[in-house]
């Protein structure tokens, strides 16, 4: 095969020049999209980083943590009780619960238990992530500015509730750059097993303004991991081979007679197209994983696309050198029927993302890997709709809610924040989404305030003009 | 060398030195006179202007590219398609100045220029088929980009056009000239409304409303003035001469009577919407509309003629629904089952008997046929209490259509209240009546604008999903299929009734007015369900109830300033508004359109630079403020934008264009030219950028013979990869993107859906939008993902195929390399140079045959420079 630079010396521009090497020396930061003249390089860290990699196991609908990580034993002790006015304090609800003439208190059909070293409790719909909780660091006061799903979860995977921002792994993809450059930067994980109350949006994982190369890449269940990845039935191996001869001489000739370096910018693409081509499947087939992988990370890890599965190829994701990899599980969204809903949610996710600290740790990929567990908001107190003796369900609640982190740089085995007796506010240690943002970036070795993009005149950046770095997070 | 003075440009820079510190753009555009050494060169003026800051620079401009490469530049900058074998081989045969020219004419005048066109127009309109947040539900707004094909076809002037967009409602209205249709007017506002949309259970409408105006300002701002007004919307602009309360001024102009919500289980169009029919429906709706006329004059006349002897024996009229004693605690609710579903052409009246607690009521539903709150979902009738007054509505879709009436004075609590409400059946508030203990109550008119079905699903007691319930007594519910009169109100209400009374009951009751009630019924009937078949389209509309407007404390919606109230307003900065303009959206296109406005001419001429050159001439056209960047080329855009103030012709600004030498020069460069200035900002060479997303589909398309002509009318669904929603999440209640078949596959791409959270991947991949925002310029970049989808995805590997099947059928017998050489003609629109042929023929060795040989020559090539990149 002719390479278009041995042919055009002349044209290797600082770019090309890199793109060539960082083939050979692999390790070289090089974005896994060189580009043309336009493509940014990578920002590179402003400090030293502690986390090289993230996953974001988002539970998307916002779980309850009542029944997860929040216990609140006074919502028990005045079940059906209205909640006080004091408590409330005028905060608005949404147009689904606003209008109930009484907000019953609800306390958590299931039972907590004391787990780890700090003796955390953690509810019995949790057992897996109760093995693991001296790993964790629980941030039982998070707290967020929306109210429904839609601007919630676009706040949260991007730092704006207007809809045009990039998301969390596009500025980390833009911040970092690749370590992989025939794997994509930022992948998201889609559960196939999970109910589909509230949907996904593509803008979740865009790339706003930020050049479009660092935009996530969903995979797929089933043989095709990326859209159009595999090549149609009647092309063999041998003739995309031979596509790929014929586009580099096409270049070639184009390049002597254009002189344009954009040629070569475009080459190497499709060069990295065909080798993605069996780079992505390698990444993304799980046949190949021993069968205590199945038994870590449980049976369900079989069934390609449900979350326990995505686990697991998020860990080979992340072990290959992917940036960012986002999972997203849906259903949290119990307005009614939330012991069923819940219990259902739990038993989808608790294993696997137990599992997969675990197997992090064991690989030596948990000292520079950050895990995030959470979903876009909590949920009332209160019960909405009728409150039965066996049944209810909770409304949006933005003033306080639970996530956890694990890995690279954070304080493992601690509980951080606390809220008020009726899980209604924060009364200690309050995290703000843009707080969390600024954290994981300073994680990952860049200051919030410096990562920006400049786009319509302004330095835009993950945390807009807010966030602080939660120092009793990290180790 | 020959130095000459253009003699054209004889006003030399007086204004520009007016204002000597003001922003560049915030300067009027002024014609430069352009000095140059090399005149000879220059077809245009245009062309001295460049010209003249290449010699500042010891530039020089770079020779004309050959024909077959100036012609297919040509081609794809006008129309998105490249041009066939035949249109080469005959410019080739005869490149001439006139031949240029005849090409340039045929392709503007075409329809697929206007189709080329209206991509720009679509990423501004943020124009999907989706209403963009959550559920993400389809809306039509296809008829938008029909007005939008129209208007570009017959290069509508840009003052009429921008009139059309930001005014064609009011000017229909007014039926003024600028209108031109009326309904092609209106139909230009939807443009406003095509942001996105909520209709999330339990979203607070207020918010959403705040947030729509707060889009359609940001869009204004990026769309016609290329300013990031957006910035203003939490405080100052931090660069620009543009405040907080400029913000909530311009937003004032696009205010509209609309929901926040978008319709959910009722389906329909969120209003203010228009109905669409052609001139035959028009004519026929107007038949009707003079039919009704008719009836209810027929109907006055019987009232007045009848006889109107008192009637003494009243008989209680008889309910076709009823209801006990009820009594609520906020939260219980009752309903009736089978309930009677008049539509709004028929008369009816409630009774009932409430007790209200003595507490003041924010709000309390007494009686609604609906299936959710007001949120998205109020449609049929409602009896309410809003702040202790008693409304009584008939809604379409709350509050744009919809007719509702609110007692003066606070219902009485603490005790029973008679209350009968009616409604005569005619769509208007003015046939909404209540009564309160046998008395007519004094009303104010809330809404009077119902233009949809009003259509009762439930009848519901005592409260309604999502809503506040009542905490008191109803009883004795009754509903009648009637407009109840005085007297049959008064014996309901255990009064007497007057002589008055009486003498009305008999009128009514007469068998002519009877009759004529009847017959009035059935032409209301006959016009409504003419007019409800035709499809609607959201547009703007005036206010009928505007409310007072402040500035947002830190933009938040539940935080107006009441010490800042705004009024419809400019950035007086830019340019202030004339006194003597309507300060409604009339005055803001004259203002957008006045002489001295700096922006908008230049964002628009700017536009059509970066249609021809793949770049405009000012680097950040997002950001014209102070914080963008200025153009090299000030002295060319000033011209074009001059030129459009005179002419008002975009069609002319890109004849302009690309007749000029600037635009005709070659792109070949060295790499050291190239490097110097990676951007082409000097000009010193031809344009050369990488085709849109919709020109590379629409483009191999037309290669392959594939492509289907058909302009304008819905979007089409073509092929695209199985569970395409359903894997990402998208598809709210397990619904997947279904392909509509074969008249569907190969339209042009500016007609493919595009649902916001789920955008089309081969669009994406190529860096189209997902329309949630508007979008000035599309920022190139270059995958993986793009080889990946030209190899791999079914619809260029279909071109691929078709493409190679016809070169074998139309050179039949003629041998591989004349089929090589058609695939690369049809594609790269020249003949292969001979290291291309080579290349193509030792890939065709490695196939199994022929054909396949030549689909993977053409699928190679789709994904190589010569076809991707516009030289």
């Amino acid at each position: 095969m002719t390479d278009p630079l041995d042919v055009y010396p002349l044209a290797l521009g600082r770019r090309a020049f890199l793109g060539n090497t960082a083939l050979g020396l692999g390790g070289l930061a090089m974005r896994w999209l060189g580009g043309g003249d336009d493509a940014t390089p990578p920002r590179g860290p402003h400090f030293t980083p502690r986390a090289r990699r993230v996953v974001y196991l988002f539970q998307a609908g916002g779980p309850s943590p009542f029944e997860t990580f929040d216990p609140k034993p006074l919502l028990r002790e005045r079940h059906g009780e209205d909640l006080p006015d004091s408590v409330r304090n005028g905060q608005r609800l949404t147009g689904m619960s606003g209008f109930q003439a009484r907000l019953p208190l609800a306390g958590a059909f299931c039972d907590f238990a004391r787990h780890g070293k700090s003796g955390t409790w953690v509810s019995d719909l949790l057992p897996h992530q109760a093995q693991v909780l001296d790993r964790l660091c629980i941030v039982r006061s998070m707290h967020t500015e929306a109210i429904n799903h839609d601007p919630a979860i676009t706040f949260f995977c991007s730092g704006s509730q207007i809809a045009g921002r990039p998301s969390m792994g596009a500025w980390a993809s833009y911040g970092l750059g690749s370590d992989n450059r025939d794997l994509p930067t930022f992948v998201v994980l889609v559960s196939k097993d999970a109910q589909r109350d509230q949907p996904l949006y593509a803008r979740l994982w865009g790339a706003g303004f930020l050049p479009g190369e660092h935009q996530g890449v969903p995979f797929r269940p089933g043989s095709e991991p990326v859209l159009f990845l595999d090549r149609p039935a009647h092309v063999d191996a041998a003739q995309r081979q031979a596509q790929l001869d014929a586009l580099q001489q096409l270049h070639a000739d184009q390049l002597a007679h254009e002189h344009d370096p954009a040629i070569v910018a475009r080459t190497r693409q499709a060069e990295l197209a065909f080798r993605m081509q069996s780079s992505v499947p390698e990444a993304a087939d799980l046949r190949s994983e021993p069968d205590s992988t199945f038994a870590l990370y449980g049976e369900r890890a079989r069934e390609p696309g449900s979350y326990a599965a995505n686990c697991v190829l998020a860990r080979r994701l992340l072990e290959r050198g992917v940036r960012f990899v986002q999972l997203f599980h849906q259903g949290w969204d119990q307005h009614g029927g939330l012991p069923g809903g819940i219990t259902r949610q739990c038993q989808q996710t608790d294993q696997a993302s137990a599992a997969l600290v675990t197997d992090l740790q064991r690989r030596g990929l948990l000292d520079d890997t950050l895990v995030v567990w959470g979903g876009e908001f909590g949920r009332t107190a209160y019960c909405q709709g009728k409150l039965t003796p066996n049944d209810y369900g909770r409304d949006h609640h933005p003033r306080c809610f639970t996530v956890w982190l694990a890995g690279a740089g954070v304080r493992a085995g601690h509980v951080h924040g606390a809220t008020d007796d009726f899980g209604y506010n924060v009364v200690d240690g309050a995290v703000h989404v843009h707080d969390l943002h600024a954290t994981m970036l300073h994680l990952l070795g860049f200051d919030h305030e410096r990562l920006t993009f400049r786009h319509q005149g302004r330095d835009f950046r993950l945390t807009d003009v807010a966030g602080k770095v939660v120092r009793a997070l990290l180790a | 060398m020959l130095r000459a003075l253009t003699t054209s440009l004889a006003l030399v820079a007086l204004a520009a030195a007016q204002a000597p510190t003001r922003h560049w753009s915030f300067t009027p555009p002024q014609r430069v006179a352009s000095e140059v050494d090399d005149d000879a060169w220059c077809r245009d003026d245009l062309d001295r202007c460049v010209l003249a800051e290449l010699e500042r620079r010891g530039e020089h401009p770079s020779p004309e590219a050959a024909p077959e490469v100036l012609l297919r530049r040509l081609h794809l900058v006008l129309t998105g398609l490249g041009p066939s074998p035949g249109d080469v081989a005959a410019f080739v045969a005869e490149p001439s100045d006139a031949a240029y020219r005849q090409t340039v004419d045929r392709l503007l005048a075409s329809d697929a220029c206007a189709e080329h066109r209206a991509v720009a127009w679509l990423d501004l309109a943020r124009f999907a088929d989706t209403y963009g947040y959550q559920s993400d539900y389809t809306c039509r707004t296809w008829p938008w980009r029909d007005w939008l094909l129209r208007a570009l076809h017959r290069d509508l002037p840009w003052p009429r056009f921008v009139e059309q967009v930001v005014a064609g409602d009011l000017l229909a209205d007014a039926g003024e000239p600028g209108a031109g249709g009326g309904d092609d007017a209106r139909i230009a506002t939807a443009f406003w409304r095509l942001h996105r949309q909520t209709n999330e259970g339990g979203s607070i409408d207020e918010e959403w409303r705040h947030e729509y105006v707060a889009d359609r300002v940001d869009t204004f701002g990026q769309a016609f003035l290329g300013l990031t007004l957006g910035c203003a919307r939490c405080h100052d602009h931090k660069s620009d001469p543009i405040r907080q309360r400029d913000f909530y001024a311009t937003g004032s102009f696009f205010a509209v009577d609309e929901a926040g919500l978008t319709p959910y289980s009722t389906g329909g169009t969120p209003q203010p919407a228009m109905r669409l029919g052609d001139a035959a429906a028009q004519r026929e709706l107007q038949r009707l509309a003079a039919a009704e006329a008719d009836a209810e004059r027929a109907l006055a006349a019987a009232l007045r003629v009848a006889d109107s002897t008192p009637v003494h024996e009243l008989a209680a009229p008889a309910p076709v629904a009823q209801h006990g004693r009820f009594v609520g605690d906020g939260d219980r609710r009752v309903g009736i089952d089978k309930p009677p579903t008049p539509t709004r052409a028929d008369p009816y009246s409630l009774r009932f008997v409430v007790t209200a607690p003595t507490d003041a009521i924010e709000r309390a539903v007494l009686v609604h046929t609906s299936n959710y709150t007001e949120d998205a979902d109020t449609q049929g009738f409602q009896v309410l209490l809003k702040h202790d007054r008693l409304c009584w509505e008939v809604v379409h879709h709350w509050p744009g259509s919809a007719i509702a009436v609110a007692t003066r004075t606070s219902l009485p609590g603490g005790r029973a209240v008679q209350v009968v409400v009616t409604y005569d059946g005619s769509s208007r508030a003015a046939g909404l009546a209540i009564w309160l203990d046998g008395e007519r109550a004094d009303v104010a008119v809330v809404r009077d604008e119902l233009r949809g079905p009003a259509t009762v699903r439930r009848l519901e007691l005592g409260g309604r999903d999502r809503d506040r319930g009542f905490a008191g007594t109803i009883d004795e519910f009754a509903m009648f299929d009637r407009e109840l009169d005085g007297a049959e109100i008064a014996t309901l209400c255990r009064r007497a009734a007057t002589d008055d009374e009486r003498r009305d009951h008999a009128r009514r009751h007469a068998p002519a007015v009877a009759a004529a009630r009847d017959a009035l019924r059935q032409a209301r009937r006959a016009h409504q369900q003419a007019l409800e078949q035709l499809p609607e389209l959201m547009v703007m509309a005036a206010h009928p109830h505007p409310a007072q407007r402040f500035v947002l404390r830190r933009g938040a919606y539940d935080q107006p300033d009441t010490k800042q109230p705004v009024d419809a307003d400019v950035p007086a900065a830019v340019l202030p508004f004339d006194a003597s303009w309507p300060r409604d959206r009339r005055g803001l296109a004259r203002w957008l359109n006045a002489p001295e406005q700096p922006l908008a001419a230049r964002v628009v001429v700017d536009r059509l630079w970066a249609q021809c050159f793949g770049e405009g001439l000012i680097p950040t056209p997002n950001d014209l403020g102070r914080a963008g960047e200025a153009p090299l080329h000030q002295h060319a855009l000033d011209l074009l934008a001059c030129d459009l103030q005179r002419s008002g012709s975009t069609r002319e600004i890109l004849r302009r264009i690309v007749c000029s030498a600037t635009f005709r020069q070659a792109s070949t460069t060295t790499a050291e030219r190239h490097a110097a200035d990676p951007h082409n900002r000097l000009l010193a060479r031809g344009p050369s950028f990488r085709l849109s997303a919709e020109a590379l589909r629409d483009h191999a398309l037309l290669a392959a013979g594939l492509l289907r002509r058909t302009v304008g009318g819905p979007s089409c669904r073509p092929w695209q990869p199985p569970g395409l929603w359903r894997d990402s999440g998208a598809a709210w209640g397990g619904g997947d993107y279904q392909p509509d078949g074969p008249a569907g596959a190969h339209r042009r791409s500016l007609y493919t859906f595009v649902k916001r959270t789920a955008p089309p991947p081969d669009m994406v991949v190529f860096d189209a939008q997902s329309r949630e925002t508007c979008l000035v310029r599309r920022q190139p970049t270059d995958t993986p993902l793009q080889a990946l989808t030209i190899w791999n995805d079914p619809v260029f590997g279909e071109c691929a195929e078709a493409l190679a099947r016809r070169a074998e059928l139309e050179l039949p017998q003629r041998g591989l390399a004349s089929h090589v050489d058609f695939v690369f003609g049809w594609l790269c629109g020249r003949a292969p140079r001979d290291a291309e042929r080579d290349a193509l023929l030792a890939l065709c060795a490695q196939a199994a045959d022929e054909r396949q040989g030549l689909a993977l020559c053409a699928s190679t090539l789709l994904g190589s420079d010569a076809v991707m990149v516009v030289r």
